[in-house]
């Protein structure tokens, strides 16, 4: 189409923003933010990466009245190992996970290895698409706590602990008291999440990851997350985890499922009845893309199915 | 050689894909308008109480309602205001409006607008508005929520179906669907100071009808109305119909004096633009011994919302699936009944493809389960039925010229290599799991017609010609002004082609100048696959006559028979010699040394033509393959392939992208895509993470391959093609999906083929077990 010869120039926009008015501060300190959070408790919002929290704000469904963005803070995100533990910044990017690197402690960079270092790649390329991957972070994810969240099941499946950083204290929240309900955690509101710390898992693991969504990159419907030791000597499972998300406001451990597989040799025979035992353990609540089913749980189940480490 | 037929680079693209486009979110530099919209789906409105403009000041102003007719005894007329008067009808619909200074402002100015509206019960799905005690849309006006009623049998159809050797009857539905744009809607005006004259910037397919109609309302000349559609993001036809929002923006810009512009958010879009496609078919047909489809009965129900859109009306879905439902294909007998019945939902727009979709939908499944009925090969089945003798006159009366049905669809089915499928079918039938299926469908799509067609609907104003007006300035140049609207289609790149074979010039040298009513030639924009056939043929017969005119003066400076120039390579030549002049020479003589002029010939180079065809039948052939997972009822697309025919291709790259967008159109409608209101009438789908468009992890390669049956109801021997992925898609992956789970004995006849549909089809199927969940899984093969 032809320039108008007296059209419209390109002028600023109408401002398409649409959030409630707030107000913003932009810490350059972890202590300074602390401070912030310590002033003004639960009227403020720590923003991250702003995937989620921006279109809510958007929407007129989350009026915070400050906005606190830890984006300018440093020492948030990165990898590292130590105590049999891998520790997550917060402020980790998806994509730094999809190829996991960790700061070794005298500071060089080098790829993770080990079980972890296949089922981070394998679950974190179920997070979103790759514009929401590079600004959305881990620590994002965690905190806000959406129950089909690959990274709330990771972390309630292997038992992960929230490291939550107060104005002159630290403590640290297993999983299982982390997760409280639909978008609710235990952080307090004047507390920030720093850190996740994942336990290394041994080369005696394997793990499974399943996801069933409507579209690649959509919050799973249903997905499951599944690991087991295996005695070598034996070939008994030895330790089993099952984590589903989608089915209840947390992410949820399948119990009966787990003690199916403990101390029996995995077979297909046994992973249907652990299938199974986890279809009898869930509830799913209906929402719009279905009154989904426990079948679609067994579907995503132990060893096998979907990605492995 | 001709221009015509090769695939040269867009013209449109380097603006676009260089994000230097100008929507109408970029031109800026005004107030930002916020529509107040119903949170019910039926209610009386009380009061409106804030800082809003109402419909009581659009009244004090003189604002006329908007009245989308048919003339037809069937037709219920209604008078519709620009903002919800008394009584709101769905939810969305647009109840006050107000101005603030950002987007921000204007939302918390809308936060403090109180809306006192006493609900009433609602009629929201087909079956609750067809009810008998159904709360009624307009209670003042009809008696029922029948708003237009067609009904039409050939004579002996009882008979036949009587006679028939077998009868398949078969219920289709479609879910209520959404064009969705990648641009919502928006508009911008702007009143000049002095002189009062108001320019509109909207996101529209159709500048003139919206100025005509918005200077109606307002009673304004329509000369002090300038209606500019700038770039437009995508439309689908959601944005052909008058918005009322568009016509408020106009009104609100006068009054106040001021520059407003209302940036239709996503929300917004989903909730209360326009909706498409919620329509039930229920088909009785009677096959003879030979699998001949002999008689077809159809009742038809669409959901048309609450209000009828201007100027096609609410019946341009039932009427059109009554017009166009025997397809491809040559029942003898036809008698079909097509309602459109008001509900408290938001209104319907055509959508790509309008009702054909869901006819094709039909008609497909209707061949396949008559050929599993037959015991004949779905294939078979529709070479013995598909139309082969042309002009092939239809039950409904409509002409259909030739064109490549039973060819398209061989050519298709030989290309997936259907043996090998099978093979392949049959080893994971024996393995279990995922189970691949395939999904046959032809059709036909009726395009590029004009007034006689639009004639026959008897709408309160009939739509129908183009326009073109083309001149060659001093330099050589052509300015191609068209009535049609482009969008992002091509259309510009692809009329150039058509001129430069005329004139014997480059592509290069042609600009064209659309969308913008004070640059333009009146027009009805671009809809309805039309573009190419009218603008086209509009184009090569005002190129004809710019061609003569050039031809005329070549005679004249190279002192030779106008008969034997030969206009080619930018240059007038005398035929079989090496005599010749420079076209762009011609241009200046033409405007500057018009001494040298032809006696009595006017100065300057100019042509204007108009077209105004009857209409064309392009015809497709498409096979999807898809996989099916029975324990989650996930599909995923594995294959897809099209065989068109559309006649004449003016540029093949650009009507292979047509197709490519329709195909993922339409198997987003096939599988995906789905507006859902709850009982109450609330809409559920109003984000991107419930109403649910493909990307491009959900869409397979789309292997095209193309016949060219140049059509004798054009002057350029092309067929619009602008629909037709979209009409085929959705029925060749139902089919599919039928066809994977064929051995479990499933039959699923509605779209969008969700997840949890499959899932019901495979547990109706294994034997309607409805105790629950737990019980079928345990009922299951134990998955492997």
């Amino acid at each position: 189409m032809l320039d108008d010869e007296a059209g419209p120039q390109r002028r600023p926009a109408v401002v398409a923003v649409k959030p409630a008015r707030f107000a913003y501060t932009a810490p350059d300190t972890v202590e300074d933010a602390l401070d912030v959070l310590d002033r003004f408790g639960d009227e403020a919002k720590v923003l991250s990466g702003g995937q989620s929290l921006v279109p809510m704000m958007n929407f007129r469904l989350a009026r915070p009245e400050v906005i606190v963005d830890i984006g300018h803070l440093g020492g948030l995100d990165g990898m590292s190992v130590s105590n049999g533990a891998l520790t997550v910044g917060a402020r980790t990017i998806h994509a730094r996970l999809e190829a996991p690197a960790v700061t070794t402690p005298d500071g060089r960079s080098e790829p993770l290895g080990g079980v972890l270092g296949s089922l981070l790649p394998a679950v974190a390329r179920f997070v979103g698409h790759l514009p929401i991957r590079v600004r959305g972070t881990f620590g994002g994810s965690i905190a806000h706590a959406d129950p089909a969240a690959e990274w709330c099941i990771l972390a309630r499946t292997l038992d992960a602990e929230m490291v939550a950083l107060r104005r002159g204290g630290e403590r640290a929240i297993a999983a299982e008291d982390f997760f409280e309900t639909v978008f609710t955690t235990s952080l307090a509101p004047e507390e920030l999440l720093a850190a996740v710390r994942l336990p290394v898992l041994g080369d005696d693991w394997r793990t499974g990851f399943c996801e069933f969504s409507r579209r690649a990159g959509d919050f799973a419907v249903v997905a499951a997350m599944t690991a087991v030791r295996l005695e070598l000597a034996t070939g008994v499972i030895a330790e089993a985890r099952i984590g589903v998300g989608g089915v209840a406001g947390v992410p949820v451990r399948l119990g009966d499922a787990e003690a199916t597989l403990m101390g029996e040799t995995p077979s297909a025979d046994l992973h249907a009845a652990a299938a199974e035992s986890a279809a009898g353990e869930v509830d799913p609540v209906g929402d719009l893309h279905g009154s989904l089913g426990r079948a679609r749980v067994a579907r995503a189940r132990a060893p096998g199915a979907g990605a492995s480490g | 050689m001709s221009w015509v037929g090769r695939s040269i680079r867009r013209v449109e693209d380097p603006t676009l894909l260089c994000g230097a486009g100008m929507f109408v979110g970029d031109i800026g530099g005004a107030a930002a308008v916020r529509f107040i919209r119903s949170p019910v789906a039926s209610g009386l409105i009380g009061g409106v109480h804030g800082p809003a403009y109402t419909i009581a000041d659009l009244d004090a102003d003189g604002v006329g309602n908007i009245e989308a007719v048919l003339h037809r005894p069937d037709y219920v007329r209604l008078a519709q205001p620009l903002l919800a008067r008394e009584r709101v009808r769905y939810v969305g619909e647009p109840v006050a409006v107000v101005v603030g200074a950002t987007a921000a402002e204007a939302e918390d100015l809308a936060e403090q607008v109180e809306l006192d509206i006493e609900p009433l019960p609602a009629a929201v799905g087909l079956e609750a508005a067809l009810a008998p005690d159904a709360p009624l849309v307009h209670p003042a006006e009809s008696e029922s929520n029948v708003m237009v009623a067609g009904e039409m049998a050939t004579p002996g159809l009882v008979e036949a179906l009587e006679a028939a050797h077998v009868i398949v009857e078969l219920e289709i539905v479609s879910g209520r669907q959404a064009a969705l744009p990648l641009e919502a809607r928006g508009s911008h005006a702007v009143t000049e100071r002095f002189g009062g004259r108001t320019t509109l910037h909207a996101s529209i397919q159709a500048p003139h009808m919206v100025r005509t109609v918005i200077c109606d309302l307002l009673g304004m000349p329509e000369a002090d109305l300038r209606v500019v559609a700038p770039d437009v993001g995508g439309a689908f036809g959601q944005k052909l119909p008058l918005a009322r929002e568009d016509a408020v923006l106009v009104w609100l810009s006068r009054r106040l004096g001021r520059a407003v512009a209302w940036i239709e958010d996503r929300s917004e879009n989903l909730m209360a633009s326009w909706h498409s496609r919620e329509q039930r078919y229920r088909l009785r047909a009677g096959f003879d011994v030979g699998a001949h489809l002999e008689a077809l009965q159809a009742d038809v129900a669409a959901n048309v919302g609450a209000w009828p859109c201007y100027p096609i009306t609410w019946g341009v879905e039932p009427l059109m699936a009554l017009a166009e439902l025997p397809g491809p294909y040559t029942p003898e007998h036809y008698g079909v009944r097509s309602r459109g019945i008001a509900s408290h939902t938001c209104p319907m727009s055509p959508y790509r493809g309008v009702s054909r979709p869901v006819i094709t939908l039909a008609l497909e499944r209707l061949m396949d389960i008559a050929a599993a009925r037959l015991g004949v090969d779905p294939v078979e089945i529709r070479r013995r039925n598909l139309q082969s003798d042309f002009p092939h006159i239809s039950p409904t009366g409509l002409r259909h010229d030739e064109g490549t049905y039973r060819e398209a669809m061989e050519l298709a089915v030989s290309h997936v290599d259907l043996g090998a499928f099978r093979a392949r079918q049959s080893a994971a039938r024996a393995a279990g799991g995922p189970q691949p299926g395939i999904g046959i469908c032809t059709f036909s799509e009726r395009t590029g017609y004009g007034t006689p067609a639009f004639a026959a609907r008897a709408m309160g104003v009939t739509p129908g010609f183009e326009n073109v007006e083309m001149s060659m300035d001093p330099s050589g140049y052509v300015t191609l002004r068209i009535g049609a609207s482009p969008h992002g289609q091509g259309l510009e790149t692809a009329l150039s082609q058509i001129v430069a074979d005329e004139l014997g010039t480059d592509p290069s040298r042609v600009r064209v100048v659309a969308s913008d009513t004070d640059r333009t030639p009146y027009g009805w924009g671009s809809f309805a696959s039309r573009a190419m056939v009218l603008a086209g043929g509009a184009t090569h017969l005002a190129a004809q006559k710019l061609a003569a005119q050039l031809g005329s003066l070549a005679a004249e400076v190279l002192e030779a028979a106008a008969d034997d120039i030969v206009l080619a390579d930018g240059r007038a030549t005398v035929a079989g010699t090496s005599v010749g002049v420079d076209i762009a020479e011609l241009a200046r003589i033409a405007h500057h040394h018009t001494q040298r002029l032809p006696a009595g010939a006017v100065p300057g180079l100019s042509a204007n033509a108009g077209y105004d065809p009857g209409g064309t039948f392009s015809n497709a052939c498409h096979v999807a393959e898809v996989e099916v997972d029975p324990d989650t009822g996930g599909v995923s697309m594995r294959r897809f392939v099209v065989v068109e025919d559309a006649g004449r291709l003016i540029n093949p790259m650009i009507a292979d992208g047509q197709i490519r967008g329709g195909v993922a159109q339409g198997i987003a409608n096939a599988l995906l895509e789905e507006v859902v209101y709850d009982e109450d009438g609330n809409i559920l789908t109003t984000s991107l993470m419930d109403y649910l468009p493909p990307t491009v992890a959900e869409i397979p390669d789309i292997e095209i391959m193309h016949l060219e049956t140049l059509s004798d109801a054009t002057v350029t021997g092309a067929k619009g093609l602008g629909e037709g992925g979209t009409i085929g898609a959705p029925a060749a992956v139902l089919n599919a999906v039928n066809d994977a789970l064929a051995h479990l004995g499933v039959e699923l006849n509605e779209m969008p083929a969700t997840p949890e549909r499959v899932r019901a089809a495979v547990r109706a199927a294994a034997g309607g077990n409805s105790a629950g969940e737990t019980n079928r899984s345990t009922q299951e093969a134990p998955v492997q």
